[in-house]
């Protein structure tokens, strides 16, 4: 076997450093807009489902059904090339927020439903002995408790939602992946190129994992942190 | 309600070429994931520094990539470090989902194999059974019924992640699609001069959820059946 010597071309980093740079910006902010939205839509939407409003909780099991049984790279070609046909035309900024902010809300929904599913019912129930109406036992009990089971499978969830922005490669949004591979097309220098690429996205992502159990540990239930 | 006129060639082909290599490249990944999977996570709970180490890499490291780019690290990265590893579309996209598909299984029965008591392992190890023998017939038996649930979760990600192969141009389900909407833009005789994305891209949506419902339904009522 012929292996042929791999060497890293440090100058790679300096010379095509502020595009990558710009690329991981477009990342980051992508992900930022759908954390953020992810997160909304999984209280709202989880809270309703939890509580079993009327009509809300029911288009929320649908919602989150779609989403979670199709795949998101099928959903980001559905946004982008199938809806201009009934007239609906998407920048592709447009699509790449949208298509992770829907992705992530569906599955931040059932993290946020299961958390405050997990919150034993007489704990309500002393809520409601307090005085306390259904949205003030809400904020005041459900949310501070079930809010802290769901907290890890949550943050799981955007460290995916960072991880599928790099689909928006298809729709040519120039975030990372896409910055990298127009990269490599230019300069060949694919050893740096994806080394480059993929360690970025290690560090991403081991970073967000480690959060999750700083984040735990200090927002345990007290009766947890012994 | 009849299908309109351009809709029966476009479906067969989707079926035949699209929907056959999507389950091609399911089946060689699930396969895979399987076989690598098991091993690694049975060996990670030997309590030997180096290998657990050298495993829990290989997890993380697979686990933290998005699919996209361990793709295109298997499709233009390999063909760069060795020439006798450049593979065609299908079969790169297999590496991949096997690649992450074995991060998982490899957790997973991590965690199904540590649930056995230990009462497990001494009792096979007082009948005579050395330690692969001990995990093979005693150990891993047990520890599958508990697997078998985010196995279950495990193929249909693989399913709907094994779309990822469009992006290289391998026949699957969405490529197909895609080649369809082209064609069928292109004027008459080839197609019929119009963009018909909507239509054929939510037929893809339903054919996956067609496949995937069923299967995290079947999910849910094992991980019910097991506590």
């Amino acid at each position: 076997m012929n292996i042929v010597a791999v060497t890293f071309d440090w100058s790679f980093l300096t010379e095509n450093g502020d595009e990558l740079l710009a690329g991981l910006r477009r990342t980051l902010e992508v992900s930022a807009i759908a954390i953020a939205g992810a997160f909304v839509i999984g209280l709202v939407l989880g809270a309703a489902r939890a509580h079993r409003v009327p009509v809300v909780s029911q288009l929320a099991a649908i919602y989150v059904e779609i989403i979670r049984n199709t795949p998101i790279l099928v959903q980001i070609f559905f946004l982008f090339f199938g809806l201009p046909q009934i007239g609906i035309i998407l920048e592709p900024f447009t699509v790449a927020w949208l298509a992770v902010t829907i992705w992530g809300g569906a599955f931040n929904t059932e993290n946020f439903r299961a958390g405050f599913e997990a919150v034993p019912h007489r704990f309500r129930e002393a809520g409601f002995a307090l005085g306390f109406g259904r949205l003030t036992t809400f904020l005041n009990v459900t949310l501070p408790i079930g809010g802290r089971i769901a907290l890890p499978s949550s943050i799981n969830t955007y460290i995916s939602v960072v991880k599928n922005t790099s689909l928006m490669y298809v729709i040519s949004y120039p975030e990372l992946t896409t910055t990298a591979l127009n990269i490599n097309a230019l300069t060949l220098q694919t050893v740096e190129t994806f080394t480059t690429l993929a360690v970025t996205y290690l560090v991403i992502v081991w970073t967000m994992s480690a959060s999750i159990r700083v984040v735990e540990r200090h927002l345990a239930l007290p009766e947890d942190a012994r | 309600m009849s299908l309109p006129d351009w809709a029966e060639p476009v479906l067969r082909y989707m079926l035949e070429v699209g929907l056959k290599g999507t389950l091609q490249i399911a089946a060689i990944s699930l396969a895979g994931s399987l076989v690598i999977g098991v091993t690694l996570g049975t060996l990670l709970t030997i309590r030997f520094l180096p290998s657990r180490a050298l495993i829990r890499f290989y997890i993380e490291v697979w686990r933290g990539l998005p699919i996209l780019v361990t793709l295109f690290l298997v499709f233009f990265l390999l063909p760069v470090l060795n020439p006798r590893l450049e593979f065609d579309a299908l079969i790169s996209a297999s590496i991949a989902l096997t690649l992450w598909g074995s991060a998982q299984v490899a957790e997973a029965t991590r965690g199904a194999v540590q649930s056995i008591p230990r009462e497990q392992h001494e009792a096979a190890s007082a009948l005579g059974f050395g330690w692969v023998g001990r995990h093979t017939f005693v150990i891993l038996p047990q520890a599958l019924r508990r697997l078998l649930p985010p196995l279950v979760s495990l193929l249909v990600n693989i399913i709907q992640n094994s779309t990822i192969a469009q992006v290289i141009g391998a026949p699957e389900l969405l490529e197909s699609a895609e080649r369809q909407v082209e064609r069928l833009a292109a004027p008459t005789p080839i197609g019929i001069g119009e963009v018909k994305a909507f239509p054929i891209y939510a037929t893809v949506m339903l054919i996956f959820f067609l496949i995937s419902f069923p299967l995290t339904r079947l999910a849910a009522y094992l991980e019910k059946r097991l506590t």
